[in-house]
């Protein structure tokens, strides 16, 4: 029996735990006590991480497609192939035809490859992966605020700070751990503030609950900024020495009065005064947001006005005081941080930047793109237009997560060549030509980097099934399959020249990361001990600035035809495309099928029972699904989650785009709901039964 | 039968080597950052005695999360019950006691041939807490921190020496075999032990009474209401379950890999909604106070009218693995509170 410490590889928190080994096989998981994260907790996903690791789908050989079919191959005959097409397409098309995803489930490493591949290899900035679909706003949004997009404080800090307000998260059900923390210092008298239109689990501890309607948010908080600059909350001190630019921010601000946000959001005025003062009056007051910001067409304006707020009130650069992005996955921080976006390489250096470009192409010993490449959504609609030939996926399944499926569909269809590199056979595999089988969280080294920007080791526990090869390995073999040699002991030597390369990550090595929980970045030197929260003394530009925001209604706002609000999410037991936790027993049976949330009123207005079959449509395509009728959504919004190919809630969503980071707006579309048709044959028999 | 000797701790390493030609041996380990877990010991020198509760406990060594029941593959069916010796040592008296409460789960009546397979091969040496940590609480429930018998060996640290008490033919074998080592205790050494056992029980922070718990529940003074309260902080994780080392709770998955089918038992929970999913969608526990208190029940009031103890040995494990606080000791410290509430109303009253 050996126990392997490594980190939770789901949601963004990143628990410690440890993988029981015996006889070669895992056969449990236990929570590590002293991790400062979980504290010897985990929540029923993280208890249940172990199952899906050795479940017969896993992907254990290499496939090609041959005559429509995927075929078993060997992986010379795989990676031979796949450099030949690449190639192939390179000379006919050129660089730019190929566009790559990679993946926020992958380590550090592996997508500090799969960027140096992309860029160096491939010849192209063509990299994203689906933190464009989540905090794209953030990074955004908080560059430009602040010079820096991350959590600005840390985890542990949250259970002594005195004002917890939480905007568009989910907490207790998406990052419980952040949630137990929260929960302790509502115990010990924190005053905790939620808005969310849901009424969520973590709203049912809130002392105030702000319902306001789906795409408000920009107006909401310039409310309640409002009110602190009316009733003279401001942190003048603060303001004069750490930031610019307020006066004109200060006009537009002025606009928004209570009472005319109350018009706009549905938020008593009252409650946006009381927010204001409860917020501003207290200085360890830390904000926390995650999805119901970002996933608007204003997404980067939700960002920028939360961001105003803290400056505002001076709520930033200490402990207990600061604002949170709560990202979701166990590594999109890390996937970030290494440049697998079309615009920045590692630590967000700007491809634009001749002196940086320079750097890499020094290092590269090749010649790099200069244009900033295509971003997710962007990809598909590049392959519609005939731009883009091939594409490479690690560890993404944008068949069932990318904006308006039946036109993604659509695009993959046209590909001519697609690698997917996944643990599990998912919904993209159906269009692979090529597919890769890679290796599980338990089945490599490497690093994660967490929403609080820790840097953690995950340790190799078994041996990978069949012929499945870690990802970083996959591609080294690829890389050297076209030419370019990638030699790596192990992933410490690759972390080595992320280090070289980032500044933030200079002092990040993997030696140093064996003895106790990782180091949260900025980490410059070697000696350095990494930074519990940012912004001290200075922000990472200088001064913080201002930026000016305008209150704008959502892309699509419900109609005659399609009445209600759709906003999209994940629940408690399942995990995004439901690759690994829908191969988990117990999360399986949680949560089995598909349902709509629907409020009672509505609900009665349209003759939906609880629990009946209900198609729900909108503009792009329709799905089948159950009805769940409940208060937790508010009259004139439904919730479906975005988990089940059965009824895939992305189907319905727009992909209309944040003019400025490209996020898909998932938390608004207009959609209309019927009951099914057996349901309304139903419902005539019993009629017709009882008047018999 | 007990029988009772002394080891100079010079000596327990030997013994310690000598236990392992014949066994997988398995011990507390400090692993970088602090955490102390159970694994198979490489260098004894390495084995962690100043420990806490560990989580988990030994349960897993005799119940494990998951295991692997029986293979069939072209109608061959093959049992794969685990039959490998092992001697776990350092776990506490709380744990065997609970193993104890397990023995008659598994084995009474119908005999679980996985569990009694592990059972009968694995040998537990238990130490005697001299050092309780803030969450446990077996001393007021009569589970530790000592056992005065059904173990099978138990340790008493009386400074450069233990005194070792076997109770178990396979403890006292374990002994036996290397008796040259034990030596025979004195009046001093019997002294000292009871002087441990004094010390240990004071040195518990908390003192709580589940008999009057279950007295307040079963005469109906803990209503709804307060159920409610405990259910609405609840994470749904099943953590409690999972680590509690006397819930039992799995399911039984088949999976099929090409012509071969594995069974396998997994760890499941009472806590979870679609633990009584029943056919058509149907959950009759979708509420869940009602599969709190279901917990609660279970642990304070059928257990004790089932088995006579109580289904909790006071490990607090719980307390520990619970992210919302509304482990076992919390709510029995909160539901005397009620109880003491009462009786002041009574007084004031009177």
């Amino acid at each position: 029996m050996l126990k392997v410490l490594t980190v939770c590889p789901y949601c963004g928190c990143g628990c410690g735990l440890y993988l029981h080994v015996e006889e070669g096989r895992i056969i449990g998981v236990s929570p590590s006590r002293n991790h400062p994260v979980n504290r010897g907790t985990l929540c029923i996903k993280g208890w249940n991480c172990y199952e899906f690791i050795q479940h017969p789908d896993r992907l254990r050989t290499p496939l090609i497609r041959k005559n429509g079919t995927l075929k078993e191959a060997t992986w010379e005959e795989a990676l031979e192939y796949t450099a030949r097409r690449l190639q192939e397409i390179i000379s006919l098309y050129g660089n730019d035809s190929i566009g790559v995803l990679g993946s926020a489930k992958c380590t550090n490493e592996e997508n500090y490859l799969i960027m140096k591949f992309t860029r160096a290899v491939l010849g192209t900035n063509n990299i994203d992966h689906c933190a464009r679909l989540c905090h794209s706003s953030t990074v955004g949004g908080l560059a430009a605020a602040f010079g820096s997009g991350a959590m600005t404080n840390s985890i542990s800090e949250i259970r002594d700070a005195r004002v917890i307000f939480v905007i568009g998260s989910n907490t207790t059900e998406q990052h419980p751990m952040i949630a137990m923390h929260m929960l302790e210092a509502v115990d010990k008298g924190a005053t905790l503030i939620v808005a969310d239109p849901r009424k969520t689990k973590i709203a049912e501890f809130a002392s105030i609950h702000l319902r306001h309607r789906s795409g408000t948010d920009v107006a909401l908080l310039m409310g309640i900024m409002n009110v602190i600059l009316g009733e003279r909350l401001v942190d003048r001190e603060f303001v004069m020495r750490r930031t610019e630019n307020l006066e004109i921010f200060e006009n537009r601000l002025r606009e928004f009065t209570p009472d005319r946000v109350e018009k706009l959001t549905g938020v008593p005025a009252s409650d946006i005064r009381k927010v204001a003062r409860v917020y501003a009056a207290e200085k360890r007051s830390m904000l926390f947001y995650a999805m119901g910001i970002t996933q608007h067409i204003t997404g980067v304006d939700n960002v920028k006005a939360l961001a105003n707020l803290v400056m505002l009130t001076g709520h930033i650069g200490l402990p207990m005081s600061g604002l949170n992005p709560l990202r979701g996955q166990n590594n999109v921080q890390g996937a970030c941080d290494m440049g697998v976006l079309p615009n920045v390489y590692t630590g967000y250096q700007k491809v634009t930047d001749p002196k940086a470009r320079q750097k890499f192409e020094r290092a590269w010993r090749r010649r790099l793109p200069e244009k900033p490449g295509l971003t997710v959504v962007e990809m598909t609609e590049a392959i519609l237009d005939g731009k883009l030939k091939a594409m490479y996926i690690m560890g993404e399944n944008p068949l069932l997560s990318d904006p308006d499926l039946n036109q993604v569909v659509k695009a993959f269809e046209k590909l001519q060549f697609l690698i997917v590199q996944d643990i599990f056979p998912n919904e993209t595999i159906e269009f692979a030509d090529v597919v890769f089988p890679a290796a599980s969280f338990a089945e490599k080294n490497g690093t994660f980097t967490n929403t609080e920007r820790r840097v953690q080791l995950i340790r190799k526990a078994i041996p990978p099934p069949g012929d499945a090869k870690a990802d970083w390995q996959i591609i080294t073999e690829l890389s050297t399959a076209m030419g370019y040699p990638m030699q790596y002991r192990d992933t410490y030597e690759i972390m080595e020249e992320i280090a070289l390369l980032t500044p933030s990550y200079g002092g990040i090595l993997h030696y140093r990361l064996e003895e106790g929980y990782g180091l949260q970045w900025p980490c410059p030197d070697r000696k350095h001990p990494g930074t519990p929260y940012l912004h001290r003394k200075k922000f990472a530009r200088g001064l913080g600035t201002f930026l000016t925001v305008d209150f704008k209604l959502p892309e699509e706002m419900p109609d005659d035809n399609y009445p209600l609000i759709l906003t999209t999410g994940r629940t408690y037991f399942h995990y995004h495309t439901g690759t690994m936790c829908r191969r988990t027993t117990v999360l399986e049976r949680e949560e089995p099928e598909p349902f709509v949330e629907i409020n009672p009123e509505d609900a009665e207005a349209l003759e939906i029972r609880d629990r009946s079959r209900v198609k729900i449509s909108s503009r792009r395509g329709s799905i089948t699904l159950m009805a769940i009728v409940t208060e937790r959504v508010p009259k004139g919004i439904v919730f479906v989650p975005f988990h089940f190919r059965e009824a895939a809630a992305n189907i319905l969503t727009s992909a209309a785009l944040d003019p400025e980071v490209k996020i898909p707006e998932y938390k608004v579309s207009a959609v209309k709901i019927e009951p099914e048709e057996t349901e309304k044959i139903l419902k005539t028999e019993i009629k017709a039964f009882r008047t018999r | 039968m007990s029988s009772e000797w002394i080891l100079d701790k010079n000596h327990l390493s030997y013994w310690l080597r000598q236990l392992r030609k014949e066994a997988d041996l398995i011990g507390p380990l400090r692993k970088p950052g602090g955490d102390i877990v159970f694994e198979s010991i490489e260098r004894i020198h390495e084995i962690f005695l100043d420990l806490p509760a560990l989580i988990p406990g030994p349960k897993e060594f005799l119940f494990p999360q998951y295991e692997k029941l029986f293979n069939k593959r072209d109608s061959k069916v093959e049992e794969l019950s685990i039959k490998r010796k092992r001697v776990v040592f350092g776990v506490r008296s709380c744990d065997v006691s609970a193993v104890r409460l397990l023995d008659r789960f598994f084995l009474d009546r119908f005999e679980d041939p996985f569990y009694s397979n592990r059972r009968a091969n694995t040998l537990l040496i238990s130490i005697v807490c001299n050092n309780p940590e803030p969450t446990c609480f077996c001393a007021g429930i009569g589970t530790g921190p000592y056992l005065r018998e059904d173990y099978d060996i138990q340790l008493t640290d009386l400074g450069e020496r233990y005194l070792v008490q076997a109770a178990s033919k396979q403890g006292i074998r374990a002994i036996k075999a290397y008796s040259f080592i034990f030596s025979k205790p004195t009046r001093t050494d019997y002294d000292d032990q009871f002087e441990v056992q004094l010390s240990a029980m004071a040195r518990f922070q908390k003192r709580i009474s589940l008999e009057r718990v279950r007295s307040m529940i079963i005469t109906g003074k803990v209503r709804d209401t307060f159920w409610e309260k405990v259910a609405t902080r609840c994470f749904e994780c099943g953590g409690c379950v999972y680590e509690c080392p006397l819930c039992t709770c799995f399911t039984v998955i088949d999976r099929v890999f090409g012509d071969e089918i594995e069974r396998a038992r997994i760890w499941d929970a009472c806590l979870f909604k679609g633990f009584t999913r029943l056919a058509g969608g149907v959950l009759p526990n979708e509420r869940m106070v009602m599969r709190t208190k279901r917990w609660y029940y279970h642990k304070l009031v059928h257990y004790p009218e089932v088995i006579g103890s109580f289904g909790c040995v006071g490990c607090g494990r719980c307390t520990i693995v619970c992210p919302a606080k509304i482990d076992m000791a919390t709510v029995a410290i909160k539901i005397k509170a009620l109880a003491d509430n009462e009786e002041k109303i009574i007084e004031q009253k009177e």
